[in-house]
């Protein structure tokens, strides 16, 4: 594969600007909720108008309210489990961000899926209190990062300290459609939802979805039970393209799905748990985040894990940062949210997570590291066992256009009601008897 | 000119002797202030707001909620979840009938046999839960997964089929609550059993009864209240959990108690969550209700 083949530099942006900006803005989304609300319920957006949840303080995060902030030389970053690089227990990269600023970096692995974790903050933010937390990052895939922009329980950034941001931010994280001009957020990592499996007992895995359906498997299936997730997965064994999928559509998913499980194929509904299910044997094949299944690989023991880009699809997501309202340390958050940018940090990173990089520049970094990286890299190679050359290289890292065109997006749900629909044909299929 | 009233005539004496039965009528509503206030406060208090969340409806966005009255909410959670709180009932019960007889013979005995060392014997079975139950039931977890110590061994010793699992049955689950819930059951039954006066079981045996018989009619039925109260003390906690089924059990399981828990920490949900629990209060307020019909309200207190 020649050298462009395998960059995302070497792809037109707008390749990537077609592949997630044809949908619907999120937070369209948000306006146009309540529009056709049935007469005998009243629209959600009209309760949250009803409670007055207007904008908490429009002062908040203007040029006039950064100015006023100050660095507290500490934050509490909320993140997603195995998202970051770790060596006995520490994060180089982090370790080099509290060293060169002098902040500390409180960082908790607290998110296990969307859903549970905005249900813990939604409380304190409701009541106009802090989360604790002064990053958290949530997905776009999901309707909950769209409800904490809507509502303005996100600081808008600064965009004066955003300067890594503006100079090697990705085709496929700037101005992304859930957010537009990055108002709000920066991406952590991107990723795909596809299908991972044990290789040692599934020997001849084709290359489809089916997979996930096929009796032949029967009991050692696991699936997310993130709706969202869920019924994507049923949409693409359909048959039909997720963001163009209708309710009819979702109905016959849901009908496929509730097949699959009273078949008996499915072991159970899991939230991120599934790798550990999968490592130890409970599944055989899951649908799996990419970046896991090759952290997974890590370790010997694991080698056994494979992940397959079913033909139909896999599914494109990314993971926001975003600061939460009355966040105590919001500079400090900026400097960090920046920080992760450095094409240095995110090569850092990615060596060991293997998401989607959202700095393509972070590839030269991994074959020729000019900082503060070599020395990190250097350190990391033991643990991870594979030069650095690999992770530069890989499609799945840096995409090419193989891995671009395999790639699909998830429906954009245009108000709260085709949410509750969605809702109310796949989370009975997660809980059912 | 009026005829003067004896001393201890009731007309004469009316005012001070009601004041007297006025006092004697509150003083027991008086003495049981404190009791009353607990229970308001921690069981009239949450249920009217569980009763009042059931019927607004909230914002999954914000959470924010007003009340409109949704009584259609009850019925539609009924319908939708009916077979969760058939399984939760079905799986409670067994877990409940296995947990009685297996403790049984563990009470009976430490009662009966346990000599001076009946506060030890006492103490080793509280020891389980010395430890946090959703880590033990963390680590049944980790003994019964498919690879994991036991079935992987007897896999490879042909005893088992390949495909042959534990976790994600229902058996795993009522497994998961009998193990958890045993001490529940077997204290109320040893406090029962160890008030039997054994001179009444001698009378008895002195009267040509055989073992039998004076466990039948002697024993038995002076156990019966602490076998009702084992039972609820076993079967509420059990019909309303939901970690057993969660780490335990698969898809075709799902216990009532994991609906309401994914209603309010997943969906977000609270008028759901909230009809579903006042649901299941419902039903366990029933067996309560029942109990106190059949053996007297003053019994439950003897035990619980």
């Amino acid at each position: 594969m020649s050298e462009n083949d395998t960059s995302m530099e070497g792809m037109d942006p707008a390749f990537w600007r077609g592949l997630t900006q044809q949908r619907l803005s999120r937070r369209n989304v948000m306006k146009a909720a309540g529009l056709g609300a049935g007469a005998s319920m009243l629209s959600l957006a009209g309760v949250d108008a009803a409670m007055g949840a207007s904008l908490p303080n429009a002062n908040v995060g203007t040029a006039k309210w950064w100015a006023k902030q100050k660095l507290h030389h500490k934050v509490n970053f909320a993140n997603w489990p195995l998202y970051i690089d770790v060596l006995a227990g520490k994060h180089l990269s982090l370790e080099h961000f509290t060293q060169t600023t002098g902040i500390k970096v409180n960082y908790l692995e607290a998110v296990q899926d969307n859903a549970s974790f905005y249900a813990k903050i939604r409380p304190s933010l409701a009541a106009g209190q802090g989360t604790g937390y002064d990053i958290v990052v949530l997905t776009n895939n999901n309707p909950q990062l769209g409800y904490l922009l809507e509502l303005g329980w996100a600081i808008p950034l600064d965009h004066k300290l955003m300067t890594n941001f503006n100079k090697y931010a990705g085709p496929l994280v700037k101005n992304p459609s859930w957010d537009p001009g990055n108002k709000y957020t920066m991406a952590w990592q991107s990723g795909w939802t596809a299908i991972g499996y044990n290789s040692q007992v599934i020997k001849n895995p084709g290359d489809s979805i089916q997979m996930l359906f096929d009796k032949k498997y029967k009991g050692q299936v696991g699936m997310l039970s993130d709706p969202f997730e869920l019924g994507t997965a049923g949409l693409l064994a359909i048959g039909v393209e997720p963001d163009k999928s209708t309710e009819k559509d979702w109905v016959k998913a849901a009908k496929k799905l509730h097949q699959q499980k009273s078949d008996g194929i499915v072991v159970a509904y899991y939230d991120q748990s599934y790798i550990a299910h999968l490592k130890n044997g409970d599944i055989n094949i899951a649908q799996a985040y990419s970046g896991d299944i090759f952290q997974a690989n890590l370790s010997t023991k694991y080698k056994k894990l494979k992940l397959l880009l079913p033909k139909e699809g896999a599914m494109l997501w990314t993971d926001n940062m975003v600061i939460p309202l009355y966040a105590q340390n919001p500079l400090d958050a900026m400097k960090l949210m920046d920080f992760a940018y450095n094409p240095m940090t995110q090569a850092v990173i990615e060596y060991y997570n293997d998401y989607i990089c959202p700095v393509p520049a972070a590839k030269q970094q991994l074959l020729h590291p000019t900082g503060w990286d070599a020395a990190a890299l250097h350190k990391l190679a033991p643990e991870i066992g594979l030069p650095t050359s690999v992770t530069a290289n890989s499609p799945i890292v840096f995409p090419n256009a193989a891995s671009v065109k395999i790639t699909k997006n998830y429906y954009q749900f245009k108000n709260q009601e085709e949410i509750n629909a969605w809702n109310s044909l796949f989370l009975p299929i997660t809980q059912g008897a | 000119m009026e005829q003067p009233v004896p001393a201890d005539h009731p007309g004469r004496l009316s005012e001070p002797r009601r004041r007297a039965s006025f006092g004697k009528t509150v003083a027991p509503y008086l003495l049981s202030l404190p009791a009353g206030v607990w229970l308001a406060l921690l069981f009239i208090v949450p249920l009217g707001a569980m009763l009042i969340q059931s019927l607004e409806t909230c914002s999954p966005a914000s959470g924010a909620c007003v009340m409109t009255w949704r009584w259609g909410e009850l019925p539609s959670v009924v319908n939708l979840y009916h077979t969760q709180f058939l399984t939760s009932l079905y799986f409670a019960a067994i877990a409940t009938v296995v947990d009685l007889v297996i403790s049984f013979p563990i009470a009976y005995w430490i009662a009966f046999r346990g000599g001076r060392r009946k506060n030890f014997f006492l103490l080793m079975l509280l020891v389980p839960f010395f430890v946090s139950f959703i880590i033990r039931t963390v680590v049944w977890e980790f003994v019964l997964s498919n690879n994991g110590v036991v079935l992987h061994t007897l896999k490879n010793l042909h005893l088992l089929p390949q495909g042959f699992h534990v976790l994600g049955t229902g058996f795993a689950v009522i497994a998961g609550l009998a193990y958890n819930y045993l001490p529940f059951t077997a204290l109320p039954l040893y406090v029962a059993l160890e008030r039997i006066d054994h001179r009444v079981l001698e009378a008895a045996y002195d009267l040509y009864a055989t073992r039998r018989v004076g466990f039948t009619r002697v024993i038995l039925p002076l156990t019966v209240p602490g076998i009702y109260a084992a039972f609820l003390l076993t079967f509420i906690p059990a019909f309303g959990d939901y970690v057993n089924q969660q780490i335990l059990g698969g898809t075709a399981n799902t216990m009532i108690g994991t609906v309401i828990q994914n209603e309010y920490t997943s969906a977000g949900d609270y008028a759901s969550g909230a009809s579903l629990s006042l649901v299941l209060l419902a039903i366990s307020l029933v067996g309560i209700f029942l109990y106190a019909r059949v053996l007297g309200s003053r019994t439950i207190e003897q035990y619980l």
